[in-house]
């Protein structure tokens, strides 16, 4: 609520006192930054975020779908695969960022957005599989074994049984995954320096060394945070479903 | 978590059942699609999982920094430096004294709103979906709000305080340990609330009704018999939320760097200044001395969390 305040405010009433409304309400912050004219590349760290966070669902999908069937109906690797997944969760996540930043600048994905999704996807993944797996579970077997008598494969079934019955799960899970790859800070930081800053490291940025830029960081702040909070209103009956099925069983 | 336990017999019983030879032969054809749809996870395993863990022992074995590209092999002497800094000994003993305050608040004051919840009353939906909203917003966005909300200059906290006639930086060292508390309580309360409302739900309304009948009071009632019955979701959620607080650093880092000085310096933070400082051995060296703590603890969490999906 403050941020929203602060951003409309003038950089002069900001100056004057929290209370002040001296040239009342403008949107002058958002234009500067949305147009970039406040000395940072803003619309290329909101550019940033959407592609890291949209690719790291798209990867994050790629990997736990088929694994989440294969473990579930087909037995693969046992328990042990998911509680091996699942405790990467619970790692703390600094003891990979390390790591990461290590190999991806060998590698020359650092400050990347590809290095991002990479390291984000490693991330979401245990709860996104999690998830997967328990919405598997509630599927009756016998829709797919009625598929296997009349004849589908396992991957056909999986493709024209199982996926449009785990629809819903996936929704909830895909935007589970794109919220929290958005509010990633630890790996962007780590891993980015100026081409795939997202929003959440590239606000800070707004604290330049000459002060700090008040009316833009708010500004900054409140497209950043709404973005995905938009999101989350409309889709939250998933939400909750997902995240506290996700988390506890 | 009777939801997830599913009557699907298990496949070993299965190949022994009448059916046994259809059985068979599908888990036969099956046999190799198990393997093509786990490649995916493989590759991930792989290339996110062992071969970071690999690059990371062995270079906190070596002596790798920014300048020093070509390192060479130094034993444990970066695991002695770490163990022997008074600031890590600092960050370990902040990081448990914030782990623990906010678990257990959080755990306190989820417990209650679910309490609330729990019974009807005019505006719940609305505000049930309301307090979802905190766990969407980015931890280190928030800490710029609570910048711009407790900056001296143009925060409007400070200036309240100031017509109150208070004179004190909220950032300064004797109140930033308890600010960045209630910043943490503020943020993921609404977490444990939600595991506890989901738990209380599954709850059956017989229960209260019985305990009414025997003329228990409410706080008879919860305290006999919710407290004891939710016990499993108490405790998991505050491992959960004990493991996720212990590696606090976006919120912190954003707000305070871990200062003033190194009063709020997480084991987090302590690892993302040295690794800052280009002494890539030595943060290797921290952060799997960070893991080490934390391990032990790991399995107890993971077989309550995955039994639900697995059985």
């Amino acid at each position: 609520m403050n941020a929203v305040y602060t951003s409309i405010k003038t950089d002069a009433a900001i100056g004057i006192s929290p209370f002040s409304l001296q040239g009342g309400f403008n949107f002058d912050h958002y234009s500067n930054v949305l147009g970039g004219s406040s000395g940072f590349n803003f619309p290329g760290y909101l550019l940033n975020s959407v592609q890291l966070s949209l690719g790291t669902v798209i990867l994050v999908m790629v990997i736990a779908v088929p694994a989440g069937y294969s473990i579930v109906r087909l037995g693969f690797g046992g328990r042990w695969v998911l509680q091996l997944i699942t405790s990467l969760r619970l790692v703390p996540a600094m003891f990979f960022a390390v790591p990461f930043f290590l190999i991806f600048s060998a590698l020359g994905i650092y400050d990347t957005v590809v290095g991002l999704i990479l390291a984000d996807t490693f991330m979401q993944l245990p709860l996104a599989l999690l998830i997967i797996c328990g919405t598997l579970r509630d599927i009756p077997m016998e829709v797919e074994e009625a598929a296997a008598i009349d004849g589908a494969g396992t991957y056909r079934s999986l493709v024209f049984i199982v996926l449009p019955l785990l629809a819903s799960g996936l929704v909830a899970v895909g935007i589970i995954v794109f919220v929290f790859a958005w509010s990633d800070y630890l790996m962007a930081v780590i891993l980015s320096a100026s081409g795939a800053v997202p929003v959440t490291v590239g606000a800070a940025f707004f604290v330049t060394s000459a002060g700090i830029q008040w009316g833009n960081l708010a500004a900054v702040t409140v497209v950043s945070v709404i973005a995905p909070l938009a999101f989350a209103v409309f889709a939250q009956r998933y939400l909750v479903r997902g995240l506290s099925a996700g988390a506890i069983k | 978590m009777s939801a997830l336990t599913t009557t699907r017999p298990e496949i070993g019983a299965a190949a022994k059942s009448p059916r046994s030879t259809r059985r068979q032969r599908s888990l036969h054809a099956r046999g190799s699609a198990r393997w093509v749809l786990g490649i995916p996870l493989i590759l991930f395993l792989a290339l996110l999982v062992a071969y970071p863990i690999g690059n990371g022992v062995i270079s906190s074995l070596q002596n790798h920094t920014l300048l020093n590209p070509n390192p060479t092999w130094t034993g444990f002497s970066n695991y002695v430096r770490i163990l022997t800094d008074s600031n890590f000994w600092d960050a370990l003993s902040f990081t448990v004294v914030y782990t623990v305050l906010v678990t257990s608040i959080e755990l306190v004051l989820g417990f209650l709103l679910a309490l609330v919840f729990d019974r009807p009353f005019p505006g719940r939906r609305f505000l049930l979906s309301a307090l979802i909203l905190p766990i969407m917003i980015a931890p280190a966005l928030m800490g710029i709000m609570f910048r711009l909300l407790l900056s001296q200059n143009i925060g409007v906290i400070p200036a309240l305080l100031q017509a109150l006639g208070i004179n004190i930086s909220l950032l300064s060292a004797s109140t930033v340990i308890p600010l960045l508390v209630v910043l943490d309580v503020v943020q993921w309360t609404s977490f444990t609330f939600l595991l506890f409302h989901a738990a209380l739900q599954g709850v059956p309304a017989e229960l209260e009704e019985a305990a009414q009948l025997d003329r228990a009071s409410r706080a008879r009632f919860v305290f006999s018999i919710l407290i004891p019955l939710l016990a499993p979701t108490i405790f998991i959620t505050g491992f959960l939320r004990a493991i996720d607080a212990f590696r606090a650093f976006d919120t912190i880092n954003v707000l305070t760097a871990g200062g003033p000085g190194t009063t709020t310096t997480t084991l987090s933070i302590y690892v993302y200044k040295i690794l800052s400082s280009g002494d890539f051995g030595l943060a290797s060296a921290a952060s799997v001395v960070i893991a080490i703590i934390v391990l032990p603890i790991i399995p107890f969490v993971i077989r309550r969390i995955t039994d639900g999906a697995t059985s």
